[in-house]
């Protein structure tokens, strides 16, 4: 029996509204705020397409969508991690402190152990101990910039620095294309080798119905604690990017991240209830917000009023991406 | 030894008792009945057998050996998989991810697609009919599916675990009856095949039709086993309900029979509701019957403007009025006292006088400023009516017990001097004597000449309270008992649907 060998129209036209309206839309309304930041910047930032612009807009989009990637692993499952941004700060502390006596290599290993560490502890404290995953990670995120600055207290003499061939690499090109840029794509090859495993599909059953996932046999506590340690380690991956573009570590940098990958997520169309979405949208709404600081910087507005702006710019991203997928009739 | 056997299941949900030694036998190859009124126990029954309701006692042997079932997880590893009466579906994900969720075929973590594509197809394949052109809509997330065609996948989800016991809690409830044939013929297959099918369901007809024998619970306990070659439809009936003589009821009180109507509703329809008439007199108690879910509950929503109406009038003491809104309804003169207290009836966080004078401020405010004097002179008498428990009416609601949070539910809208109460459950999951207490409120109420529509999912207090019983199926009331036959034995049979009993 091969019931695919004769689709009826009606199937078809079935098939492609339900591709439209799951899913792709919310990304379509990602690209297409990708388009109109991109092209506000080519007409209004002047050295928009040289590129040493392209490989630092690159550079630091890296750090915010390997963040905001995980980050949507976690909204997927419909939890929250509020406490992501301190995570990458605490792994970068961590990194770079231990890259003279360990070697790099070694460092990054610890890293990304701190990474995931962090997010086995989120994720059993909101899914065995069962506090509210946005109370349990906002509380853990002082936790996460406390540790960060034991290890690194600011201002220390003679602070860790990164191997130099990390940081001219990562400005670097290969094949005219930035290195950040095929991080990127790295980062995008990674949610498609995720999305294959059983337990990315469990997360989305998770995120979609946890009564009936549970009923059905899916291990639900196990699924959510695991979702905030695939959280975790994306943020140690964004440390290395942070460390990678600045060269040396600051226990206070990486704290904005976390508000900054929810702001991605929304407008890649990811739900924040869970179930449904994806990190190709994150990736794109990260670019997204990206542009637009580009943008502001562009416009050069005074220092005073430049946060105000930055603020009332994501809002509008994010209400024009809520609004543009919200017609789709329901919610 | 029978194949399966579940022995002094006991289970207790606070202070109600649903199961006391009930047993269940069945044996390999065999489509086994469950049977019983509301309240009987039989989900739970079922429910302590899939693993998702956790029993205070049971024995559960399968082929002999001792199974130790704490979760729906550990029944998949007994070989027992479930069909719900609510879809355990994921509405995002594609029927093929459904039909092999939790068992998805995985090699080092990573799903085999084609795999799991092959055996969602090959089971749905046994289904086919039951789509239209016989075409499987592997591909589609279910959330696109007609509520028919997602029972489907969900029973074909439970097939494709090839279990040893199949449950089919009511499956058959929302499907068309094209779509039941291909189901029961599934069912004769696996039968055949060796799995024990159990079966609960309301419909006596499926049970007559696909059922070799079948367990009959009453009360929580055990009525009795029968083989249903041998059975009779109200044999049947009298299992589940009993030979004791109950006391009459108000039927045959017939004091309102002149009294003018102060509730009159003709046409009424929402999306599961179709054709509601009725009429409701001053002082009279008229309930509403009938299996649990058949509408009763959406039509005092309806009423009370929480639920769309899609036609019907309706009149409140003459007056045409068809609440829009709950606010409305109040306005109107109506008053609803829902069924899940905590999140309609209660502000839970709130002092007992905030709860209790919330709905009637206005009635109490000058220029829209409040007196404290007056609101807890108001609170107090109306608590002091109810014989409401409490230390201070300062206190926090939840503090009191369940019977005593009723009250309150009940109380804040007796200071609105409603015309017609709507009371949808009202003694769920209270204790006996609040719930004398609740009966007693309701006879004050019509001795005050108020109207009272009653849900109740307990028989005996739908039958021991109501003046007439509108028996309610599918959305429509079939059948309306009054004097005489105010009997547990016509309530059941006209709930059934059976001809007589």
């Amino acid at each position: 029996m091969s019931p695919e060998q004769t689709p009826s129209t009606l199937q078809l036209v079935r098939d492609a509204r339900s591709w439209l309206l799951r899913g792709r839309l919310p990304v379509a309304t990602a690209v297409a705020l990708l388009m109109v930041t991109l092209v506000a910047n080519l007409l209004i930032a002047e050295n928009f397409l040289t590129a040493f612009n392209i490989r630092s807009i690159f550079a630091n989009v890296i750090p915010l969508a390997a963040v905001a990637v995980g980050q949507t692993v976690i909204v997927l499952g419909r939890g929250i991690d509020l406490s992501i941004g301190t995570i990458a700060t605490l792994s970068s502390v961590v990194t770079v402190s231990l890259v003279e006596p360990l070697g790099l290599l070694p460092a990054m290993l610890v890293g990304l152990g701190s990474g995931a560490a962090c997010g086995l502890v989120n994720g059993l404290l909101v899914a065995v101990v069962r506090l509210q995953p946005i109370v349990a990670t906002f509380a853990t995120s002082f936790v996460w910039s406390g540790l960060a600055l034991y290890v690194l207290p600011p201002g220390t003499a003679a602070a860790p620095r990164m191997p130099d061939v990390v940081v001219q690499g990562y400005r670097n090109s290969i094949l005219g294309v930035p290195n950040a840029a095929w991080l990127l794509l790295l980062i995008a090859l990674s949610w498609l080798v995720l999305k294959r495993t059983a337990l990315l599909r469990h997360v989305y059953a998770v995120g979609g119905d946890e009564q009936a996932s549970y009923a059905t046999g899916v291990r639900v506590v196990r699924v959510q604690i695991m979702t905030y340690v695939v959280g975790g380690t994306y943020a140690a991956f964004a440390s290395f990017a942070m460390l990678a573009n600045s060269g040396s570590a600051d226990a206070l940098a990486g704290g904005n991240l976390t508000l900054v990958s929810i702001a991605a997520l929304v407008i890649g169309g990811t739900r924040l209830s869970g179930g449904a979405g994806g990190a190709g949208g994150t990736i794109i709404g990260g670019m997204v917000l990206q542009l637009l600081t580009s943008l502001l910087v562009a416009l050069r507005p005074p220092t005073d009023i430049r946060q105000l702006i930055d603020g009332l710019l994501v809002i509008f991203a994010l209400a024009l991406a809520g609004l543009w997928s919200s017609r789709r009739g329901g919610r | 030894m029978a194949f399966l056997a579940m022995r002094g299941v006991d289970k207790r949900f606070g202070g109600v008792i649903a199961l006391r030694d009930a047993s269940l036998h069945a044996e390999r190859g065999e489509v086994h009945g469950l049977l019983g009124a509301n309240g009987s126990g039989k989900s739970t029954l079922n429910k302590i057998l899939t693993g998702v309701v956790a029993p205070d006692r049971v024995d559960i042997t399968i082929d002999g050996r001792p199974a130790a079932i704490s979760g729906p997880h550990d029944a998949h590893g007994h070989g027992v998989a479930a069909v719900y009466q609510e879809l355990s579906l994921i509405p995002d994900l594609s029927v093929t991810a459904n039909l092999v969720l939790a068992s998805e075929d995985a090699r080092l973590g990573f799903l085999r697609r084609r795999a799991d594509r092959e055996r969602a197809a090959e089971v749905l394949g046994r289904f086919a009919a039951a789509f239209p052109g016989g075409n499987l809509p592997l591909d589609v997330p279910i959330g696109n599916l007609s509520p028919g065609e997602q029972q489907v996948v969900e029973i074909a989800k439970a097939v494709a675990r090839r279990p040893n016991i199949l449950v089919l809690d009511e499956a058959t409830a929302s499907l068309y009856s094209a779509q039941v044939e291909v189901v029961f013929e599934v069912v004769r297959e696996l039968k055949a095949a060796g799995t024990l099918v159990i079966f609960p369901s309301h419909r006596l007809g499926e049970i007559f039709e696909l059922c070799d024998r079948a367990t009959v619970l009453r009360n929580g306990e055990l009525a009795g086993e029968v083989t249903l070659a041998d059975t009779s439809e109200s044999e049947l009936v009298e299992l589940m309900v009993g030979s004791l003589a109950r006391p009459a009821g108000r039927g045959h009180q017939v004091a309102t029979q002149e009294r003018a109507a102060r509730l009159e509703v003709s046409g009424l329809a929402t999306d599961r509701l179709r054709d509601i008439d009725l009429s409701v007199r001053a002082g009279e108690v008229v309930g509403l019957g009938g299996l649990a879910g058949q509408g009763q509950s959406e039509l005092l929503n309806a009423l009370f403007g929480s639920t769309r109406v899609r036609q019907g009038t309706m009149e409140v003491d003459g007056r045409p009025e068809l609440p829009r809104h709950p606010k409305r309804a109040v306005t109107a003169g109506l008053a609803l006292v829902p069924g899940d207290r905590t999140r309609e009836g209660l502000l839970p966080v709130r002092p007992i006088l905030e709860n209790l004078t919330v709905p009637s401020l206005r009635r109490r405010s000058r220029f829209g400023v409040l007196s404290h004097e007056r609101e807890r002179e108001a609170a107090r008498s109306a608590a002091e009516q109810l014989q409401i428990k409490y230390g201070s009416l300062d206190d926090g609601v939840m503090t009191l017990s369940g019977g005593n949070q009723q009250k309150v539910v009940v109380g804040k809208w007796l200071l609105t001097e409603p015309s017609v109460v709507l009371l949808d459950d009202p003694t769920k999951g209270i204790d006996v004597r609040a719930k004398q207490e609740l009966y007693e409120l309701i006879t004050a109420l019509t001795t005050d000449g108020v109207a009272v529509l009653l849900n109740s999912s307990d028989d005996d207090e739908l039958l021991g309270l109501s003046h007439r019983i509108l028996v309610f199926f599918e959305g429509r009331i079939v059948a309306e008992l009054t004097g005489d036959g105010l009997t547990a034995e016509r309530l059941v049979a006209a709930a059934l649907q059976v001809a007589s009993a």
